[in-house]
């Protein structure tokens, strides 16, 4: 931190001096004897010690002064923060990144047992002028990217945002679906347990990401409106044969702007208000066709649309969250598919509440503990086929997630949760993690 | 045109309405001038305030802010009417997200705050900062134990860090009014 002030710095010694020594050169030779002119010599040398002397003293005081003044935020902040921009602020450019280590034991088959460095993000923004700045993030996911190893690497948002007015802002390039309450707040500091919670995952595919252009407005009274809009999904990349599309039927045909087919766009649309200090309720729709001109798919029209809310009274936070997703036109495509384990669901849903409690808070410390309840199902609904072959709907899955947070040093979290399945025939799991944000 | 075709435009259509009439090009939502006005309206006169601090006072403060985000430049003005204190108005710059947050707030000299004002935010991501909701929460608050994250001043769920930055800023100018502001050096 730097301190802005101005010190003016005191005239008079200087002044006086100049004038003494001005004095002493204009002196009438011819109007005093000798003796009287060296007496009067000296006792003015006198005088120019004693503000020389007093010169020397204001200087160092300034000085002093100054060097206060320049130590004072800085140093007494940096004391306790740890910096967030490497390349400070003058330049434009900063960096920023979070990253998440887990481990999981599957309570029935230890075997399965797994650690992993879940994420690893780096991300950058450049401002280039005051209005228009770039933001990027790159993500390595499971450590080791290559073909014999479970990694990706992924370029998770880059875009350009500008700011209109002050109410305002624009985005081109690829970026984040406002939908639901983990998409946009991702980061393991801001989420409770160890793992993004079943219903953000499976049904709303976070980390979701778009490529298009969205615009964001907002309201003094606390209503943030957002409208976009971007690719969307591409139906023939459902594998019939992979239980991928099980486990989350968007994310196994989400596109993340790789060579994304685009003949086809979608449009979001969400709502926001935090107009309550301590509230917060939306919800959000997301349409388009993910036919995207493919040999055989027609008109196959992907709705997801969610409606969320948090509460903080006190020590306490809730949150809760409902999504439902439907795929319009399935019946010609799954025909095709018959046979196969994994046909594509025309409706898929999810919800869960939860709450957590700030327990112990010191210093910078915060223990949180919570618990969670989700219900989802990822195919509560085929389309008609003909007797005898349209599959049977899913089953509800239920997880309860009971853990704690602990949050230290600004930006660094512990978790530590169990959960437990039901509906899905996996095995109850505990779950060890850590992360950071900066 | 597809039908989810028409849906897509619907929306951006509606967004369009919603829309402000005229784009004004502005990057700050207040200059210095309006912040200080805001926040003491009856002050006739905001002379900016020059001081030392002391290492001593800096750990003063330091001790009784906590933790804090990285900040920017800080600029603090003596307000006043008819020749009377009215208080200080203290400018100061914290890490939203990634970028800055400039805000001001003003301490009267009974050491009650008044609202946050937020003159410039740099990102779309948490611009729920500026709800004036969120801001009054500040006001009338005289003492640090009055100002925890949470529990006193909300979090905005989603501007989880530009609210608490802002309100760890506040906590350390409300500190550095304490140690420093409120007893002048005695010294001319």
């Amino acid at each position: 931190m730097q301190l802005i002030a101005t010190i003016r710095a005191p005239s008079l010694p200087r002044s006086a001096l100049t004038f003494a020594i001005g004095a002493l050169m204009s002196l009438p030779a011819s109007a005093a004897t000798q003796q009287e002119l060296e007496a009067q010599l000296a006792g003015l040398a006198g005088e120019v010690a004693t503000l020389k002397s007093e010169l020397a003293r204001v200087s160092q005081e300034q000085k002093n002064s100054m060097t206060a003044l320049a130590a004072v935020p800085v140093q007494v902040i940096g004391e306790t923060a740890t910096p967030a921009s490497s390349a400070g602020a003058d330049s434009g450019l900063d960096f920023f990144g979070y990253g998440q280590v887990d481990y999981a034991r599957p309570k029935d088959n230890p075997s399965d047992t797994t650690a992993t460095v879940s994420r690893f993000v780096v991300g950058m923004s450049n401002q280039f002028d005051e209005k228009t700045r770039l933001v990027s993030e790159l993500e390595i996911e499971n450590a080791v990217s290559s073909a014999d190893d479970p990694g990706e690497v992924e370029v998770e948002q880059l875009y350009i945002e500008r700011s209109f007015d002050d109410r305002l802002f624009g985005k081109v390039g690829l970026f984040l679906i406002p939908s639901g309450l983990l998409n946009e707040n991702h980061e393991p500091t801001r989420f409770y347990g160890v793992f993004r919670n079943r219903v953000e995952t499976a049904i709303i595919p976070t980390t979701w990401r778009e490529g298009g252009m969205l615009l964001q407005g907002s309201t003094d009274f606390g209503l943030r409106w957002d409208a976009g809009l971007t690719t969307g999904f591409d139906l023939s990349k459902w594998d019939p044969t992979s239980p991928e599309g099980k486990e989350s039927p968007l994310g196994s045909i989400h596109q993340e702007m790789a060579l994304a087919k685009a003949s086809d766009m979608s449009g979001v649309f969400a709502l926001n208000y935090t107009g309550i200090p301590g509230l917060r309720i939306g919800a959000s729709i997301f349409s388009g066709d993910a036919a995207q001109g493919q040999l055989g798919f027609d008109d196959n029209v992907v709705t997801l649309w969610e409606a969320h809310g948090t509460w903080t009274p006190g020590r306490f936070e809730f949150a809760a969250l409902y999504a439902n997703g439907h795929i319009s036109n399935t019946s010609k495509v799954n025909l095709t598919f018959i046979g196969n384990p994994t046909l594509i669901p025309e409706s898929f849903y999810g919800w869960y509440g939860q709450a957590a409690y700030n327990l112990l808070d010191w210093d910078e410390n915060s223990l949180r503990p919570f618990v969670r309840f989700e219900r989802l199902n990822t195919a509560s609904n085929y389309s008609d086929l003909s007797p005898g072959l349209t599959p049977e709907n899913g089953p509800d899955q239920d997880i309860i997630t009971s853990g704690v947070n602990f949050l230290f040093a600004q930006g660094v979290v512990l978790k530590a949760d169990y959960q437990h399945f039901h509906g899905t025939g996996g095995s109850d799991q505990i779950n060890f993690g850590m992360g950071y944000q900066f | 045109m597809a039908d989810a075709d028409r849906g897509v435009f619907g929306l951006m259509g509606a967004a369009a309405l919603m829309m402000p009439a005229t784009v004004v090009v502005a990057a700050d939502y207040l200059t210095i001038d309006a912040a200080q006005k805001s926040i003491f309206p009856s002050a006739d006169s905001f002379e900016p305030f020059v001081f030392a601090i002391t290492a001593e006072q800096r750990s003063t403060i330091a001790a009784l802010a906590g933790a804090q985000p990285p900040h920017g430049a800080l600029r603090v003005w003596k307000a006043s009417k008819d020749g009377t204190p009215w208080g200080f108005v203290l400018l100061d710059e914290v890490i939203g997200r990634s970028d800055l947050i400039t805000y001001a707030i003003g301490v009267a000299p009974d050491g009650a705050l008044t609202p946050v004002e937020i003159l410039s935010y740099r990102e779309s991501h948490g611009a729920e900062i500026r709800n004036a909701a969120w801001r009054r929460q500040f006001a009338n608050r005289h003492d640090l134990s009055e100002l925890e994250f949470r529990t006193d001043i909300k979090n905005i769920s989603g501007a989880t860090l530009s609210s608490e930055h802002v309100t760890q800023g506040v906590r350390w100018l409300l500190a550095l009014w304490a140690t420093v502001l409120h007893q002048p050096p005695s010294h001319p």
